[in-house]
């Protein structure tokens, strides 16, 4: 009987040891087992999260499955999931200027309360009001949570300033003045670039330029105003810039080809988002290492300094089941935290989120150009680029319109009068 | 007389199916009925099904986005691509793309195949050599061309703008040129292809023909004209129905080169589609771009088919 006994109680302590780490191992990994898909823009940070995804599988037991799209794919392949209903990525960036098509049709989780819920562990106040606002931030909705903010900033070239004894332009007048001074076409040197590519290329260059300028798409009813005198203003001051100023393959850049020319040395000036400042100094991809600067965008004189804000934002998919939701959240929390983000941009994401990150001692020295991007958050401005339902089609008609009178073959009026017509559709 | 017999026959036959079963006829009619059902239905699920349903999506106003606001608006999405500057561009473009391509090609191909005729091992070696193009993915091609054709480092497009034979900007962003530019880099990779074809139909034909000719005095030219081109109908058609289908439905060298850009110069219904259905999600519209893109290769093909096929008769 004894032995028996003895069994018995051998075997309840072993399953009670059991049980016990069993349920150890579930609280340490609540996600154990689970797989989720995150569809992702093929930017800079989409590699480095690709990269540092195990370690949230390793932390929670839930695989993230990076996949890596093109702007068109991305956009396409989620909103198929969505509209079908289909389940197929539990989580996908989301473009700043998605946030009211999909506010709009409901495909993503609303986030605000669990936002709320769990604000003392995101630590909110650690991130910038305009990332949160813009990136995800749709009418009171937070269909996405910012994940990677961009900021539109001026790139120059230190050595053509001081050989020509200029000074980087502080205004808009100034900085048209410069591109037009630091131009000598014979030495292949020029002081402008931008997207000059029809679509939303040279539709979302030329919105940022207009809005240093003080033009804007909308009026104030939010109804498109496109041909504006002062929006017309603007699109025949861009062409003289094209013109005169820009490399003359310009008209057909897209991001690629103007940071290409900039890294190769074409230009004197660049407006463009703060992810490619990286890449400047690396001298394995640039001849102009040690030569570039970086500084805020200007505006035209008596406009409000205001900087164009853009980037990712990281959304959950609605269709999916609570379990999954709540295990991409986490990983959401776990992958904007302040050190996993850190470590992010410390491997190259250029994706910046955190007002701790721009005063960070390490990326400070690897990124000088912090506080640049750091003021342009604080004064950012994510709506140069309305963030609304009509955006697709609207950003089309723009750029064909601008492609157009760029190579010559509308006038600017004409242009322009004719995407208001059509835009004036998209309203009705 | 046969005919009757075996038809009394089949008569005799089903008589009987009726008394004891299914005849050995209809057995192998169900037979063979039932081998080919699986790809009946495979075609019906995944060609013919979406096809007619997208016909139908063509009379809606449907987006995918605002799905609610789903409506019934006739022909109004088949009459915007003529309203529609930019549609109705997108449609010209479509035909001039087509028609230049396939012509140079049949030009240029039909050249080669007259060169490469000779059956000798370095005319093997340049036919092998000739095929190349033919095997890159179009998209890649665009690409390489987008490259070759930079004003600012091209290895084409750089001595061509220094030289003042083309605009400072480059060919695929002058309105004037890029169209014809995209027509040159479709004849560089689809060229050999109909040259290949052609080649197949020169090499097919009978050679005693071709010599009683010769010895009745025909010269080059006579023969050319008056027998080769005659008796090659059959592979002419084929090639130029290929190409044309191919060239109709062109996306991939235009959306990686100037994205239907400068201007609308390059826009094709296509590229409109596609723009259409994939970025604004506008069903209704795409599903007429696509039932329209049928619709013109059926017409072109059943044209080309009333042209050339009194010729193939004749020769048959």
């Amino acid at each position: 009987m004894k032995p028996f006994i003895g069994w018995v109680a051998s075997l309840g302590v072993g399953l009670v040891v059991g049980f016990g780490l069993a349920g150890a191992r579930a609280a340490d990994k609540p996600y154990e087992g689970m797989t989720l898909n995150l569809a992702s823009q093929n930017d800079q940070f989409a590699a480095v999260l690709a990269a540092i995804a195990p370690e949230f599988e390793a932390k929670t037991g839930a695989k993230v499955n990076v996949d890596i799209l093109s702007y068109p794919e991305l956009l396409t392949k989620i909103t198929a999931d969505y509209v079908g209903h289909t389940k197929g990525y539990e989580l996908a960036t989301v473009d700043i200027v998605w946030s009211g098509q999909f506010a709009e049709a409901g495909y993503t989780v609303d986030l605000s309360d669990w936002i709320k819920r769990d604000a003392a562990e995101i630590k909110v106040d650690d991130i910038y009001p305009s990332l949160m606002a813009s990136l995800g931030g749709y009418k009171g909705k937070q269909v996405a949570f910012p994940f990677a903010g961009y900021a539109n900033v001026l790139a120059y070239r230190k050595d053509l300033y001081e050989a020509a004894g200029l000074k980087p332009p502080t205004t808009m007048e100034a900085f048209v003045a410069d591109a037009l001074k630091l131009t000598d076409k014979s030495k292949k040197v020029y002081g402008f670039v931008a997207n000059g590519q029809k679509g939303p290329a040279v539709a979302q260059d030329w919105m940022q330029y207009n809005r240093q300028f003080g033009g804007s798409i909308l009026d104030k009813d939010g109804k498109p105003a496109l041909n504006s005198s002062a929006n017309i203003a603007s699109v025949v001051a861009y062409k003289k810039l094209f013109d005169e100023a820009a490399p003359p393959g310009a008209a057909d850049y897209d991001w690629g080809g103007r940071e290409e020319s900039f890294r190769q040395g074409l230009v004197a000036n660049m407006q463009t988002w703060s992810i490619g400042a990286a890449d400047y100094d690396n001298p394995k991809v640039s001849k102009i290492a040690g030569k570039a600067g970086i500084m805020l965008t200007p505006s035209a004189k008596g406009q409000p300094q205001e900087y164009g804000i853009g980037g990712w934002s990281l959304g959950i998919n609605k269709d999916i089941d609570p379990k999954k939701q709540e295990a991409a959240w986490a990983f959401i929390k776990w992958v904007t935290s302040p050190a996993v983000h850190k470590e992010l941009n410390m491997r190259g994401a250029g994706s910046y989120l955190r007002k701790s990150e721009m005063t960070d001692p390490e990326l400070l020295a690897k990124y000088p150009f912090l506080p640049v991007i750091a003021t342009s958050f604080e004064h950012g401005d994510g709506d140069f680029r309305p963030r609304i339902p009509q955006y697709p089609e609207l950003q089309d008609l723009i750029g064909s319109a601008i492609n157009a009178v760029l190579v010559g073959e509308a006038d600017p009026k004409t242009a322009m009068d004719a995407a208001q017509a059509k835009a004036e559709t998209l309203f009705k | 007389m046969s005919a009757v017999s075996r038809d009394g026959a089949a008569g005799a036959h089903d008589a009987d199916a009726l008394s004891i079963g299914w005849s050995y006829a209809a057995k192998r009619q169900m037979f063979l009925a039932a081998l080919a059902a699986p790809a009946l239905v495979y075609v019906l699920a995944i060609a013919v099904g979406p096809m007619v349903q997208g016909f139908l999506y063509s009379f809606d106003s449907y987006n995918l986005i605002r799905p609610a606001s789903r409506h019934f608006v006739g022909l109004d999405n088949y009459l915007d691509l003529w309203r529609d500057p930019t549609a109705r561009r997108a449609l010209i473009n479509t035909f001039a793309f087509t028609f230049g391509a396939v012509t140079l090609e049949f030009v240029l191909g039909l050249g080669i195949a007259l060169l490469l005729w000779r059956d000798d091992w370095f005319n093997r070696i340049a036919l092998g050599l000739l095929l190349i193009p033919a095997t890159v993915t179009p998209l890649v091609v665009g690409l390489v061309f987008k490259a070759l054709l930079s004003p600012e480092y091209g290895m084409l497009g750089y001595p061509l703008a220094e030289l003042g034979l083309t605009s400072p900007r480059g060919l695929l962003a002058d309105p004037q040129r890029a169209l014809a530019a995209l027509v040159a880099i479709d004849a560089w990779e689809w060229t050999p292809l109909m040259a290949l074809i052609l080649l197949a139909g020169l090499k097919s034909l009978r050679t005693d023909i071709l010599e009683a000719a010769a010895v009745d005095g025909a010269n080059a030219s006579q023969r050319l004209r008056l027998i080769i081109l005659p008796l090659l109908m059959p592979a002419a058609f084929l090639a130029l129905i290929l190409r044309m289908m191919d060239a109709f439905r062109v996306f991939d060298i235009i959306f990686v080169t100037t994205g239907g850009g400068p201007g609308d110069a390059t826009d094709t219904l296509m590229i409109y589609g596609v723009k259409q259905g994939l970025e604004f999600f506008n069903i209704g519209a795409a599903s007429a771009v696509s039932t329209v893109i049928v619709a013109c290769i059926l017409v072109v093909a059943a044209a080309f088919i009333g042209v050339l096929k009194p010729a193939r008769n004749r020769n048959a």
